[in-house]
């Protein structure tokens, strides 16, 4: 696998403005930039930022696309409510069932262990990264979590992996990862490029004070704010804002617990050996995951009961079964969500420390927005449609004038943002 | 809730209406709106036939219920249970002049149901506006004009509602009706409850004042009392104009029944010699059903959700047929037993679902009690304090801090915390709850978690109250000028329940809301002075609700 990557790439290595080297990877043959007058389209994911912190006083530069383009009000993250499967929904425009991604950790069978979707054979379905580079266009990812660059892999024309990597939280800070998107669309200028700023849900994760002050969160709110003004400014100042949109979204919301509020299945399942035995858990924050690995034939009862068991947990919003949600075989047999201000933590209530979690419902509502000077861009609305994120590719592929894929997408062209077009 | 009467002077319509304009520093508004310019027939030309008016309600894309009540003989007066059984044709037509009728038909109507006539117009198109209008005995009833809800799937750019409640004929005179008939952008109006009351003339009037004598004129208890109560109301030229300008969605409250009714009985019953709470809630309800342009049926279920298109739905609840009986005091221990209802198992489910579509933007709730939590200030002084507690017919707590109102949600907290927790638990955004009952204007937000609210903010839903029409309120009760002594007991609401951004405890009149994709807003309108049947309407304030913030703030202006 390696041997075959190495093969069908090569590096380049760029000076950023700090006087920093950015490493990017691109496939060969890769069509150079197009000339100007087109159409650049940049995705960028605030990872895990709450619709109500894009407010001038927290986030002015946001706040200011927020005005000057389309706000999509109402709009939220889909099951289950984690980075990666919500970033692949961004980019296939379809739902786990037929992405084969519906949560960041699942039980994989197959390996008969717990592990995070984060291999590009993963993720079954074409993304708009290869489907617009089949017409030649370009493309790039900026991703700057670990799991994230390993899922999407090679798709893209140019990638950049992140560095330097931040221990334990897995990802590259933001002012790292808008060096190398700079220095990306500077280089090679792609059509689309798909980024993943990590800085506000990583520093969510451990805000200690997240069920009231935010302290922590309130500075990283601003710092990426920071990033994502130097980007449009860079645009600006190069001359590509006027042909540019500018989507920005999260991939899901942040919702904080005291250790009070802590569900624990293990522990709930531990007074029946039977049932503990058989099954496993894959851990998403506010969503735990159950898999039955006992005996078949008790399989119906085992997971009726302990249905009933977790969803007798005070902190238990709901337990279902995954296709429901329009989760594939991949989220198991059961999904239990918690209630705001809850978290599950296996398999001891304090394995997970992490105040700041997501993946329940209470994480849904996102911040979605449409900006940049191309005339594709509707100007200075705020609209009520029900967007998610699985309507990214609908709406960007529409921009490129790119047709459905293969059965179609799960998400739709959000119209209300594209001038003359709704 | 009801009253606490103190003898006090009537205050003169020209001093109220300059305390009026000081308060709210804006000039006069709509001086003398004109009756109806709105609905076609001028009040001269109708028929006694037709003496009641003409109602549409309940709208759907392709329906809308169409009201009248007919008097064929003059015997056939309301409640006496005499005159003929009465063929009564309708028209619904595409335009004013009824050269493109779209749908007619017939029915029946005769003294077993008071003579009254409710049709659902169905085969119309959704967000059309339709003329109707009945032909009984010759003659021809005023025209009304109504209009359909749009598509469930359409994109609907505003949507725009009169918001009213407690309208006591014998306190004072309905022009807060006549200023609402006589705009023409209202695409329908929401009454929260309290659209009659059950009194006897001196039991409950504009301070000392009765302003109108109720008719029978006694407390009305028996099917006969509630039908005759219905039809002098709608004698009210008023609230005929409003009723003919657009479709009403109604809910009740106590008063159709009795104050502080709940499922068992009521505080304004006395079981025995008033006969059986059971009986008198039936006539009530029949009376209801009879007399008001609802999709409801006696003895079936009132509360119902109507959608109109992705932009709003609106649940109409009914929240006195099915709660237990209220704590007797803020104190009480029962408050804190979890099974106490409020809206009951099966509506509060009802209640849920419509809170978690995400079909739709807007979530209003037609929602006849406050559901904000408010407690009861510290450091009123004590005729302050009792002013409070009279208008919520209560005695003052023995301490500070405690539910200020337990005929509200704050006497059901736990079923209140299960609709907040699952505003929160599902990420649920611009859940809006549209109050009436309690004789004041409020705008509150609706705390996630009250502890951390100070620090957070966090809101879940808003609340907006709209004030009475004529029934007493805080400056009536304390005896008062109005903007006197209500605006400090104002204050320290605010202080003690900073959900609470708005606040006016002394004011008569409406609101008006709006609803487009990119926010809510509510103009709240009050009248100069309820006891004079020429009194304008003064805008007063309006709040916004940006769309996905669950949070209220002033508006830079009125609608336009």
């Amino acid at each position: 696998m390696s041997g075959e990557v190495l093969s069908r790439r090569r590096f380049l290595q760029v000076s950023t403005a700090a006087g920093g080297a950015v490493v990017l990877s691109s496939a060969l043959g890769a069509p150079p930039a197009r000339a100007t007058g087109r159409l650049r389209v940049y995705v960028l994911v605030v990872d895990g930022t709450r619709p109500d912190e894009v407010v001038p006083a927290l986030m002015p530069r946001l706040s200011q696309l927020r005005a000057e383009g389309t706000w999509f009000s109402g709009a939220r993250s889909l099951p289950v409510m984690e980075t990666i499967p919500n970033h692949v929904m961004m980019m296939t425009g379809v739902r786990p069932d037929r992405s084969g991604v519906p949560a960041n950790s699942i039980y994989d069978r197959a390996e008969a262990t717990v592990r995070d979707l984060d291999r590009p054979s993963d993720l079954r379905f074409p993304t708009l990264l290869e489907r617009l580079n089949a017409t030649g266009r370009t493309t790039g990812t900026v991703l700057s979590k670990e799991y994230l660059y390993g899922i999407f892999g090679e798709r893209a024309t140019h990638r950049w992996e992140p560095f330097p990597i931040i221990p334990v939280s897995g990802h590259a800070p933001d002012q790292a990862t808008t060096d190398a998107l700079i220095a990306m669309v500077d280089a090679h200028d792609p059509d689309l490029v798909f980024v993943n700023l990590g800085d506000t849900d990583r520093v969510g994760h451990s805000d200690l004070t997240g069920s009231t002050l935010r302290a922590a969160r309130t500075l990283a709110l601003r710092s990426t704010d920071l990033q994502v003004g130097r980007f449009v400014d860079h645009l600006r100042a190069t001359g590509r804002w006027s042909s540019s949109v500018l989507l920005v979204l999260a991939d899901h919301s942040m919702d904080w617990s005291l250790p009070t509020g802590v569900i624990s299945v293990d522990a709930i399942l531990r007074a029946r050996p039977d049932l503990r035995s058989s099954v496993q858990i894959a851990q998403n924050g506010g969503a735990d995951l159950l898999y039955w690995t006992g005996p078949a034939d008790r399989r119906a009862a085992g997971l009726a009961e302990v249905r009933r068991l977790v969803t007798a947990h005070p902190g238990v919003l709901s337990v279902q079964p995954p296709r429901e949600l329009r989760l594939g075989p991949e989220a198991g047999d059961l999904i239990a969500y918690c209630r705001a201000g809850w978290r599950f933590s296996d398999p001891e209530v304090f394995s997970n420390p992490i105040p700041g979690n997501h993946g329940h419902p209470a994480t849904e509502p996102i911040p979605f927005l449409v900006a940049g000077e191309h005339p594709l861009v509707r100007r200075g609305a705020v609209s009520g449609a029900p967007a998610r994120t699985v309507d990214v590719a609908p709406t960007v592929g529409a921009m490129f004038g790119l047709g459905a894929p293969r059965g179609g997408y799960d998400g739709a062209v959000r119209k209300e943002a594209l001038a003359g077009r709704r | 809730m009801k009253q606490g009467v103190t003898p006090s002077e009537v205050q003169l319509s020209r001093r109220r209406a300059l305390q009026l304009a000081a308060a709210t520093g804006t000039g006069l508004a709509a001086a003398a709106a004109t009756t109806g310019s709105a609905s076609a027939t001028p009040p001269g030309r109708r028929s006694p036939v037709f003496g009641h008016g003409v109602a549409s309600g309940d709208p759907l894309p392709r329906s809308v219920v169409l009201w009248t009540r007919v008097t064929p003989t003059p015997a056939a007066t309301p409640g006496s249970g005499q005159g003929p059984a009465a063929d009564v044709e309708w028209e619904v037509a595409a335009d004013p002049g009824f050269r493109r009728i779209v749908r007619r038909g017939s029915v029946r109507t005769g003294p077993a149901r008071d003579h009254t006539v409710k049709v659902d117009a169905d085969g119309l198109s959704p967000a059309t506006g339709y003329w109707y209008r009945f032909r009984c005995a010759g003659a021809l009833s005023a025209v009304g004009r109504t209009r359909t809800a749009p598509a469930a799937d359409a994109t609907v750019p505003r949507l725009r509602m009169a918001v009213v409640s407690c309208a006591n004929l014998q306190a004072g005179w309905f022009t807060a009706y006549r200023h609402l008939a006589a705009r023409s952008d209202l695409d329908l109006v929401v009454h929260l409850g309290d659209y009659l009351y059950e009194y006897a003339p001196g039991e409950y009037q504009a301070r000392d004042v009765v302003v109108r004598p109720h008719d029978p004129a006694t407390e009305i208890v028996s099917l006969s009392d509630y039908r005759r109560r219905h039809a002098q109301y709608k004698t009210d030229p008023d609230l005929q104009a409003l009723h003919a300008v657009a479709p009403w969605v109604v809910t009740w409250d106590d008063h159709e029944s009795a104050n502080d009714a709940w499922s068992g009985g009521a505080e304004n019953h006395t079981e025995g010699a008033e006969g059986a709470w059971r009986a008198r809630r039936a006539a009530a309800q029949q009376a209801y059903a009879e007399w008001m342009p609802v999709r409801y049926e006696a003895g079936g279920q009132l509360y119902r959700r109507l959608r109109f298109g992705r932009l709003a739905s609106l649940s109409m609840l009914d929240l006195r047929s099915h709660r237990d009986q209220q704590a007797s005091s803020p104190v009480d221990p029962a408050l804190d037993d979890p099974s106490r209802t409020i809206a009951g198992p099966e509506q509060l489910q009802f209640l849920l679902d419509g809170l978690a579509d995400q079909q739709v933007q807007w979530k209003l709730v037609g929602n006849p009690v406050m559901i904000a939590p408010v407690r009861f200030p510290s450091g009123l002084e004590s005729r302050a304090a009792e002013g409070v507690a009279a208008l919520v017919d209560l005695p003052v707590p023995p301490v500070a801090g405690v539910p200020y109102n337990v005929d509200q949600w704050d006497g059901y907290p736990a079923e209140r915390a299960a609709v907040l927790g699952h505003l929160r638990d599902r990420g649920i955004r611009d859940a809006v709850f549209l109050t009436g009952d309690i004789h004041s204007g409020w705008a509150n937000e609706l705390p996630a978690d009250p502890s951390t609210y100070p620090l957070t903010g966090d809101s879940v839903g808003v609340e907006l109250v709209c004030t009475s029409v004529t029934s007493d309120n805080l400056d009536d009760i304390l005896g008062t000028p109005p903007r006197t002594a209500s605006a400090a007991v104002e204050t320290a609401v605010k202080v003690n329940n900073p959900h609470v951004k708005y606040l006016d405890f002394d004011s008569h009149g409406f609101s008006v809301l709006e609803l487009t994709e990119a926010g809510a807003q509510m103009d709240w309108f009050v009248l100069t002075d309820r006891t004079d049947p020429r009194a304008a309407a003064v805008w007063s304030t309006s709040w916004r609700v940006p769309a996905g913030s669950s949070r209220v703030e002033r508006a830079a202006g009125r609608l336009r």
